[in-house]
């Protein structure tokens, strides 16, 4: 009972405090916008595919078709018809990685079996230009040697029983040679991933943070504040050893885990309730679906208010002054948010970095966050991150309630 | 264990390092009396009262508060005191009935009962028109009634008062002394330390005076007087043609000798009460004028410099 008298007299002074307010309220609101933002122009980055011209002068030629169709499948590509006068332009702007010209006649010359020269429009020494080189490459080889397998098809064929007419047999040519095109292409699939390696990440069609950059902006600020908004209650711990109310309490008959248990669910309510705040306004402003596994945001929720309450407890025992209260606990948030993953995911960053994240508690409140709100997981998704925050907060409290023995005797 | 003593101590002693702050002191209250403890700062007298509220451990000796051991029944111990600090201890952003109601839940009072009590203590203090007003606006003796008033909420058989007008205006001291008189009345036991003599020489029933760690004294206010005598020096203003009247006086009953010089005649007597009468009849019938009159009744000043040869206030 009267560690609830405790509790409700902390929240009673911080609710006072307008600092508190800005603090506990005003500045994690703002941050979710403004983080939100933040993520919305990294998601709506460039197309990462290289820009390529296609200047089809064969129009309607089967080579050049099949040309096109497989410059426009390649993941790394984005196809675009122009002129022939347009390309060079193009290309010398940057506007263009590569621009690929098709000669007129292109077709009927190369399965005459006269020489027809494929032009690529690129500068050789810009990275651009020689990845398009690289990726162009195979394609073209791929084209001219399907003509060849065609042809020696055909000419195995004939030797046997000869064409009817020469139309038959330009016919059968393209019958055989979209064959051998399209077995290549299925059976090329290694090419392609070779050309993905080379290329920037895919991406391009992948909606990050499930289509809702607040999915993670609005958990991120959520878990950064909870250790922001332990300035204001670390620092009542300290007033009240500095204003020796803490001695006064300890005439009364109060035991000291009384006190401390106070104190504790004063921040616990605290973070909790600032929590459930960016919660509903991130449900009700955002569009981050919270309410769709409301089970699980609680778990984990609550499990990141215990290790962030007895966090709090724990600097404002350690804590000399309501300066070394700020100190501390900016120190710990920026490490702990941005080691966690709160600012941006850890499966973004290097694999070293990640390691060390994971470590760390805020890394696993965003991961319970994530797996619902990302990655669409279930509720069961939750218990993990519930367990080992938990754990967290016992040896986070154990270190607290051991340095408030201490002092208190 | 003599079931009249409120507070008992024994060969207490406590050191910070190697300086000895108490040093094996004894001393006794009776249920229902005041006692002082005496002393100048530094005396030890803070030290003492932490030990006997359980924030610091005795490095010896032992006490006991209501027949509770400070040792091995604390909670019973310090369920029995209200303890009011040297320093205000008190939440500066809440109102003062906000306090009162907060230090009374810790003190385990609830419902109807604490709304009273805080009523009760609010008009005790004299601070019931300003109950709602921050205690961090307060001057610094409304802070120091408040200050009282949060260890007399759960009516403790026993109040320890660690020098509660230090810094106050003469009107709040009068307030607090009154108050603490009143306590008395009800019965409750007063521990109360102070470095003002006068406090001491008005409240207590006994007196303890306290230096370097050691009770130097102890007795009641004219138990302690006697120590340095009991004569009180009168300073009698005279005509300087006048003075022939030492002689006749010297022969007074309860004079023990009388001088003068520059027209003050010095009187040394055993009771200015019935002294004085006599030597303004013995003037009238000479025909001698007194024109004014010093008492200098022995106080506890002058035993504290005649068992230590310093003077126990230093401002
Ligand atoms: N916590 C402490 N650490 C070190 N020295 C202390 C401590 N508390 C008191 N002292 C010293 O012990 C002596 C007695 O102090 P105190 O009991 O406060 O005296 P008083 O209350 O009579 O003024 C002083 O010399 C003081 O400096
Ligand atoms: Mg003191």
């Amino acid at each position: 009972m009267r560690i609830l008298d405790i509790a409700i007299k902390d929240l009673q002074q911080i609710l006072r405090d307008r600092r508190a307010f800005l603090f506990i309220v005003a500045m994690p609101l703002v941050f979710t916008f403004f983080m939100g933002f933040a993520y919305r122009s990294m998601s709506q980055a460039p197309d990462p595919r290289l820009p390529i011209g296609l200047v089809d002068q064969d129009a309607g030629g089967e080579l050049s078709q099949a040309l096109g169709e497989g410059l426009a499948q390649a993941e790394s590509f984005r196809l675009e018809a122009i002129s022939a006068e347009q390309a060079e332009n193009a290309v010398r702007s940057g506007k263009l990685a590569a621009a690929l010209v098709v000669p007129p006649g292109f077709t009927r010359s190369v399965l005459a079996g006269t020489e027809s020269q494929l032009e690529l429009v690129v500068d050789p020494f810009s990275n651009r230009g020689q990845s398009v080189m690289e990726m162009v490459r195979p394609l073209v080889m791929h084209l001219y040697s399907s003509v060849e397998i065609a042809e020696m098809s055909l000419r195995a064929v004939e030797s046997h029983i000869p064409f009817s007419s020469e139309v038959a047999r330009q016919q059968e040519l393209l019958a055989a040679f979209d064959t051998s095109w399209r077995a290549w292409d299925t059976s090329s699939e290694q090419g392609i991933a070779v050309e993905q390696v080379t290329s920037p990440p895919q991406a391009a069609h992948a909606e990050p943070f499930a289509g809702n950059p607040y999915n993670q902006a609005s958990p991120g600020i959520l878990v950064m504040f909870t250790l922001f908004g332990l300035i204001t209650s670390a620092t009542l711990l300290v007033q009240e050893r500095r204003a020796r109310t803490l001695q006064r309490m300890l005439t009364t008959a109060l035991h000291t885990w009384e006190i401390m248990a106070g104190h504790l669910l004063a921040m616990f309510t605290l973070v909790l309730l600032q929590g459930l705040l960016l919660v509903v306004f991130g449900q009700l402003a955002l569009g981050v679906n919270y309410l769709r596994q409301p089970l699980g945001v609680l778990l984990v929720m609550v499990s990141l208010a215990a290790w962030a309450s007895a966090l709090g407890l724990l600097i404002g025992t350690v804590a000399k002054g309501d300066e070394q209260v700020i100190v501390i606990a900016m120190i710990s948030m920026f490490l702990l948010s941005a080691l966690g993953g709160t600012w941006f995911p850890l499966e973004g960053a290097g694999r070293a970095f990640a390691a060390v994240g994971r470590l760390t508690p805020t890394a696993w409140a965003m991961t319970g966050f994530q797996n619902l709100l990302v990655r669409g997981l279930s509720f069961e998704s939750t218990l993990l991150p519930f367990a080992i925050q938990l754990a967290y907060a016992l040896g986070i409290f154990a270190l607290a309630a051991w340095q408030f023995r201490r002092q208190a005797n | 264990m003599n079931d009249d003593l409120a507070i008992e101590v024994k060969e207490l002693r406590k050191s910070f390092g190697s300086l000895q702050a108490v040093r094996g002191i004894s001393f006794q209250a009776a249920k229902g009396e005041i006692l002082s403890l005496l002393g100048p700062n530094g005396a030890g007298k803070s030290t003492t009262i932490s030990m006997l509220a359980g924030l610091i451990a005795p490095d010896g000796g032992q006490a006991s508060i209501m027949g509770h051991s400070i040792t091995s029944q604390p909670h019973q111990a310090r369920a029995c005191v209200g303890v009011v600090p040297q320093d205000i201890a008190l939440y500066p952003d809440l109102s003062a009935r906000e306090n009162l109601s907060f230090w009374g839940k810790m003190y385990g009072l609830r419902g109807a009962m604490l709304k009273s009590r805080v009523e009760e203590v609010l008009q005790v203090i004299g601070l019931t028109e300003r109950q709602h007003d921050r205690v961090g606006a307060f001057s610094g003796g409304m802070k120091r009634r408040v200050n009282i008033g949060a260890a007399l909420l759960h009516t403790p058989a026993v109040i320890i008062m660690d020098e509660p007008t230090v810094g106050i205006d003469p009107q709040s001291r009068r307030y607090i002394l009154d108050n603490v008189k009143e306590l008395m009345r009800q019965g409750m036991t007063v521990l109360y330390t102070t470095h003002y003599m006068e406090e001491a020489a008005e409240l207590s029933d006994h007196i303890a005076i306290m230096d370097q760690g050691q009770i130097i004294a102890y007795g009641t206010h004219d138990e302690l007087i006697r120590l340095v005598g009991e004569q009180t020096r009168l300073d009698l203003g005279l005509s300087v043609e006048a003075e022939g009247i030492l002689p006749a006086w010297q022969e007074v009953e309860g004079v023990f000798q009388a001088t003068a010089s520059d027209g003050i005649a010095t009187v040394l007597v055993d009771d200015s009460n019935r002294v004085l009468p006599r030597l303004f009849e013995s003037a009238g019938k000479a025909g001698v004028r007194i024109n004014s009159v010093d008492i200098h009744e022995p106080n506890l000043e002058s035993v504290f410099l005649h068992l230590t040869g310093k003077a126990l206030r230093d401002d």
